[in-house]
């Protein structure tokens, strides 16, 4: 009876431990995911939350608690105790210290090794050399600094669609001060550089099309090392994409002349932030080109601008004449494997004759036209030969057919004779 | 019985009639409404013999509608890629120097994975398998083999 007695207080002992150890193991998962310690706990009672706090914010997904930046003790439901200096608390940093409040962990690369094996941690040093951060360091505190851009209690990894520093959310977060015109004027900065960037060949691409591969503002500007592309820069701020045509300029016989003169190279005809989609009218001297703005009629450039701007509009009707006729011909029900090979050819040679129109030199730019304009030719009479075989075909079949009706006429009249 | 063969070979000669004019009315009516077929699909190609490619070099084929870069590495392996840049469509080439696939268009650069490693090119190179048989390249489209 006792040994019973014993074997039933065991096994509620067992049972008790069981959920006991269970479910302070769950309150700790719990815990650990929702962190609801005793910053958040206090500050969540008395609806003292910073504005703007997001669940989803990178930090407290990580596990980072409130402690983590503003230090103090986080597991300690005294105030006084958690929230004193003595205990290492902080509390909210004024502007001027929020790149090393970040910088304490950023700038770590030990502590940011355990969260991505591969991270930057030089983002407060660069920082210091932007012009944000040279602002900043004289005591400016109307430039971004961290939580300008990435905000303070919401931040998301940029790879993160929600990010403020996602690509296509990029142009809008700079535009919160770079748009503002009174804090620009202080400045001596115009305040529609993104009004003009969204209008720009790139921001149609990144906005409207929402290609994350267009560049948004810190593309060319850099990101915590922001600052504008000097003169001698710019060419390899768009060089460091469009390779090609900053090459070909900068072998070119315009290179040296613009350096000396302190002509900002691409900007000087493509403009900076409000860029177009380059065009052939861009070459032409009689009506919209940009070498006239340096070129007048007498000079050699004016006459280089000329024949590059007829060559390739020669090669561009070309182009377009081949393709129709290719597309006829294959409606036509006929082979038009080889033009099409063909109009391959001519664009890519239209391609390359527009890019290398930057080496300004009308010899190469004619040679790399001709091929297309060859390639063209062989095209057209391809065509010619299968419009003119689907005629003899048709012909042919025509032929054929008025025989065969005149062959069964004539035999059906030859019966009609036998019987009568 | 001399009507009954008259009859039997004015039917005879009837049916003939009627299919001989199904032979001319039919391409007639093919002609003026054709068929909607479509165009033969190239799924297999014979480029040509082994020893014909060096090593480290590359050959463009056609392989239909579609132009195919045929590249023979250093160690003489072979790697089939459509030979449109996935930019502006330019055709690509092989840089024996740097073992690389270069669109000169833009400057776009493919490994030899066609993986699109530098420059405008938003995604990498279609693959194609090659096969060897009798000592004959043969180069077939991914959709064929699977």
């Amino acid at each position: 009876m006792n040994k019973k007695y014993l074997y039933e207080i065991c096994s509620i002992l067992i049972i008790f431990s069981a959920i006991s150890i269970f479910g302070v193991q769950s309150d700790a998962t719990n815990n650990s995911s929702k962190y609801v310690d005793e910053c958040i706990k206090c500050h969540m009672e008395n609806e003292m939350m910073p504005e703007h706090f997001s669940q989803t914010d990178v930090h407290w997904q990580k596990g980072l608690s409130c402690a983590g930046c503003h230090g103090g003790l986080s597991n300690e439901p005294d105030e006084e105790k958690s929230m004193s200096k003595s205990n290492g608390f902080v509390g909210v940093p004024n502007k001027k210290e929020i790149p090393e409040f970040c910088g304490k962990c950023h700038s770590d690369i030990s502590k940011m090794q355990l969260y991505q094996p591969r991270i930057t941690t030089d983002q407060v040093s660069q920082y210091y050399v932007s012009k944000h951060g040279k602002q900043l360091k004289v005591g400016d505190l109307n430039v971004a600094t961290c939580t300008d851009c990435h905000t303070t209690h919401e931040i998301l990894p940029a790879s993160d669609t929600r990010s403020t520093v996602y690509p296509i959310n990029v142009p809008n977060t700079c535009n919160a001060c770079h748009g503002d015109s009174k804090l620009m004027e202080k400045y001596n900065m115009k305040a529609n550089q993104v009004e003009e960037y969204s209008q720009s060949v790139h921001g149609i691409a990144l906005l409207k099309n929402l290609d994350v591969g267009a560049p948004a503002c810190n593309d060319c500007h850099g990101n915590h090392g922001a600052i504008p592309p000097g003169v001698e820069s710019i060419s390899h701020v768009c060089g460091s994409c469009h390779v090609n045509n900053m090459n070909y300029f900068n072998n070119s016989v315009m290179a040296q002349p613009f350096s000396d003169n302190g002509i900002n190279s691409c900007e000087q005809c493509h403009d900076y932030h409000l860029i177009e989609k380059p065009n052939d009218e861009m070459l032409n001297v009689h009506e919209s080109s940009t070498c006239t703005d340096c070129h007048s009629s007498s000079d050699e450039g004016y006459l280089s601008s000329e024949f590059m701007y007829n060559k390739i509009k020669d090669l561009s009707f070309l182009y377009d004449s081949t393709k129709v006729i290719s597309e006829e011909v294959h409606i036509m029900g006929m082979n038009n494997i080889e033009i099409e090979y063909s109009l391959k050819k001519i664009k890519q040679s239209l391609i390359q004759s527009r890019t290398i129109i930057h080496t300004f030199d009308t010899a190469q730019v004619f040679a790399k036209a001709d091929e297309g304009i060859l390639a063209s030719t062989n095209a057209l009479i391809l065509a010619d030969n299968e419009i003119e075989e689907y005629f003899n075909r048709r012909l042919g079949y025509g032929i054929t057919t008025f025989i065969f009706i005149l062959l069964a006429a004539a035999l059906y009249w030859k019966i009609k004779g036998l019987k009568s | 019985m001399g009507t009954n063969r008259r009859k039997f070979l004015n039917s005879l000669l009837s049916i003939g009639s009627l299919g001989a004019l199904s032979a001319i009315i039919y391409p007639i009516i093919s002609y003026l409404i054709p068929p909607k077929i479509a165009e033969v699909k190239v799924n297999s190609l014979k480029v040509g013999p082994v020893a014909e490619f060096k090593n480290n070099s590359s050959k463009i084929v056609k392989f239909g509608r579609t132009p195919v870069i045929l590249i023979r590495t250093v160690d003489g392996n072979f790697k089939a890629l459509e030979a449109t840049c996935t930019h502006l469509d330019c055709l690509v080439q092989y840089k024996n120097d740097t073992q690389q696939i270069l669109c000169a268009c833009h400057n776009g650069i493919y490994d030899l994975q066609g993986r699109n490693v530098s420059g405008p090119p938003p995604k990498p190179l279609n693959e194609y398998v090659v096969s060897t048989i009798d000592g004959e390249i043969r180069i077939t489209s991914q959709d064929e083999r699977s």
